[in-house]
């Protein structure tokens, strides 16, 4: 893979490129390339690692020192120790956003890439104008989620909205798809899907392009059937990148805000409320700056494990 | 590189165009199979598109106090005239856009040092970066809002923007990386033997050939500033400095929503992105966002 062999290093190559490369002089003019190369690469890294510093580094910190201090927005107050996170901890409510941010998720992640493999697998057989097909089915994903979440709105909020008129005109009672709880997380989720699964269906569709086709006159030669030709080899040969796209999925889902809170608020009753959307609850509703940001705090732990464990993974099949 | 982020979907290969004129038996029935998957991905794609030919509906339909008859352009001069659309329109490209070139011109470097230099730091720098763009960004709005309050940037489509090239850096820094470990070094070493000096072989040989990256990567920072939600509900307070999320978001507020005017505001809030994604498809891919991730 190439990506290893740029990864030989800029001081390596320009080392390579030294007129006459041999003896003492070519050492000498190594080591003065690459004080500028060294030079050049800081002055062109400092820009993101200032931003690096002030947008991620020094709010980590203080999101640090506000989870473990009681105040406000206003005021830092007392230390407290571990008295925030105890709260949060103890708090049914945290619980049970824990709970939903799990099956919010399992689905979002699930579901996205099942429908989204469908539709990759479909639209690599010939049909005419799968390209213009391909383009409108990324729609959900490029249109913005306020949109978006504006037209689902107007389609189930009220009994009179169009799908629970639909349901009510086929005799299947009125659902009441934002009011019932359970129907509301299951919205929420069905949302998420029709929003995510562009993303799988692109990440799949660029991972079997790239497969040789001969593979499969092969096997079919070979008498394999349908099925066992996508077990055998589309699925293992997406495997690597089916991989990346569900941990990115997954921190795309427990990350979501505006997908949930523009739907249904949170609601009814906490119903679809996440961690982030009880975080900012927390926060910027209640006030309670210490617990919230304990909670967003125990969030990013579980999401630095995550990333560590794909970065590890990403590494290794690189090197492969 | 990794075929993730360079293989476009549209230029894959094709099952069996030869087998098929070699096979015409078979040719035939693969004939009928593709219409019956014309005619699904037809009605799978009417039903996935539902939601936004709703809006687009609504936003030529009459309004309630209307007295239009069929398809009228008068909600969209209605909410340019009665509402605050246009500042809100004015404040989303103003902040998306600074947003754009900014992280681009962050990116973009520290990208090339990614991709070029090998040594603990720069690796150390990479995995932090990677780290970075996963946590949830409602960790960093709190201490950020805070920070902002005391030099006045709440409230402020500076702010807004300091926050956005923030939280595009990350990701973007890798998708310019990603794109530059495709460019050969020996590119590079030709303008070397040249004289050139390192910075002048960034900017004149590897950038100069990096427009598709450079392009996803502007998508990519384009999108994130223009749909964000979340910083605009924190640090947005007053009705002129609002963003088109916000400003679409409003209408909620009155007692009954007059959903025409709120349709003809989604469908202008709509329009940037689609017309971006219509244009630059070909470097659009999501393969950049995944690809870049995949392929380091």
């Amino acid at each position: 893979m190439s990506s290893t062999t740029a990864q030989s290093g800029l001081s390596r190559a320009r080392r390579g490129v030294a007129p006459g490369g041999s003896g003492t002089g070519a050492g000498k003019r190594k080591s003065k390339l690459s004080a500028q190369t060294t030079r050049t690469f800081f002055w062109l890294l400092l820009p993101s690692v200032v931003l690096l510093v002030l947008i991620h580094g020094y709010p980590l910190i203080y999101a640090a020192v506000q989870a473990t201090h009681d105040g406000n927005l206003l005021q830092t107050g007392n230390f407290v120790g571990g008295e925030n996170f105890a709260t949060v901890l103890t708090s049914p409510a945290f619980w049970k956003a824990a709970q939903f941010t799990l099956w919010f998720t399992i689905v979002g992640v699930f579901g996205s890439w099942l429908v989204g493999l469908g539709l990759a697998l479909l639209l690599r057989t010939r049909i005419p104008g799968a390209g213009t097909f391909k383009v409108l089915l990324l729609l959900p994903w490029v249109v913005p989620i306020v949109v978006s979440s504006t037209a689902w709105n107007w389609l189930v909020a009220t009994p009179d909205s169009l799908i629970p008129s639909l349901f009510r005109n086929l005799g299947m009672g009125t659902p009441l798809f934002l009011a019932d709880p359970n129907l509301a997380s299951i919205t929420v989720m069905v949302f998420k899907v029709w929003v995510s699964f562009p993303f799988m269906m692109m990440m799949i569709s660029a991972a079997l392009a790239s497969v040789d086709t001969t593979v499969y006159e092969a096997a079919s030669m070979d008498g394999a059937s349908r099925w066992q030709q996508f077990t055998q080899i589309t699925l293992p040969l997406i495997a690597r990148s089916t991989y990346i796209s569900w941990i990115l999925m997954t921190i795309f889902c427990v990350n979501d805000f505006p997908t949930i809170y523009l739907l249904t608020g949170g609601g009814p009753v906490n119903a679809t409320t996440s961690l982030v959307v009880l975080a900012y609850r927390t926060v910027f509703q209640d006030f309670a700056t210490g617990p919230g940001v304990a909670i967003a705090f125990l969030m990013t732990m579980t999401l630095v494990v995550i990333s560590v464990i794909l970065y590890r993974q990403i590494r290794k099949s690189s090197v492969e | 590189m990794s075929a993730v982020l360079h293989a476009h979907p549209e230029s894959g290969p094709t099952l069996g165009i030869e087998a098929g004129k070699r096979r015409p038996v078979l040719s035939e029935a693969g004939q009928r199979g593709r219409w019956w998957r014309f005619a699904a991905i037809l009605i799978i794609t009417g039903i996935v598109l539902v939601p936004i030919m709703v809006t687009v509906l609504l936003a030529v339909t009459p309004g309630p106090n209307s007295t239009a008859t069929g398809l009228t352009l008068e909600n969209l001069s209605n909410v340019f005239s009665k509402t605050l659309a246009a500042t809100w329109l004015k404040n989303s490209l103003v902040t998306t856009l600074s947003t754009v070139v900014v992280s681009v011109a962050v990116a973009a470097p520290a990208g090339y040092v990614l991709s070029r230099g090998r040594s603990k730091a720069v690796s150390g720098y990479s995995l932090l970066l990677f780290v970075m763009q996963s946590l949830p960004i409602i960790t960093s709005v709190v201490p950020l809002f805070i920070l902002f309050a005391g030099m006045g940037l709440v409230d402020n489509l500076l702010g807004l923007t300091i926050i956005y090239v923030g939280s595009t850096m990350t990701v973007a820094t890798w998708m310019m990386a990603a794109y530059f470990d495709s460019i050969p070094i020996s590119l590079e070493e030709a303008s070397w033997i040249d004289g050139c000096s390192v910075f002048g072989s960034f900017t004149k040989v590897v950038l100069r050939n990096s427009l598709p990256g450079v392009l996803s990567t502007a998508i990519f920072a384009f999108l994130l500033a223009w749909n964000d939600y979340l910083v605009a509900i924190v640090f947005l307070r007053s009705n002129e400095i609002f963003t088109l999320p916000m400003g679409v978001q409003s209408f909620f507020q009155q007692n009954a929503t007059d959903w025409t005017s709120v349709m003809a505001l989604a469908v202008v809030m709509m329009l940037p992105p689609v017309i971006v994604f219509a244009t630059l498809n070909k470097y659009f891919s999501v393969g950049g966002i995944g690809g870049s991730l995949a392929g380091r």
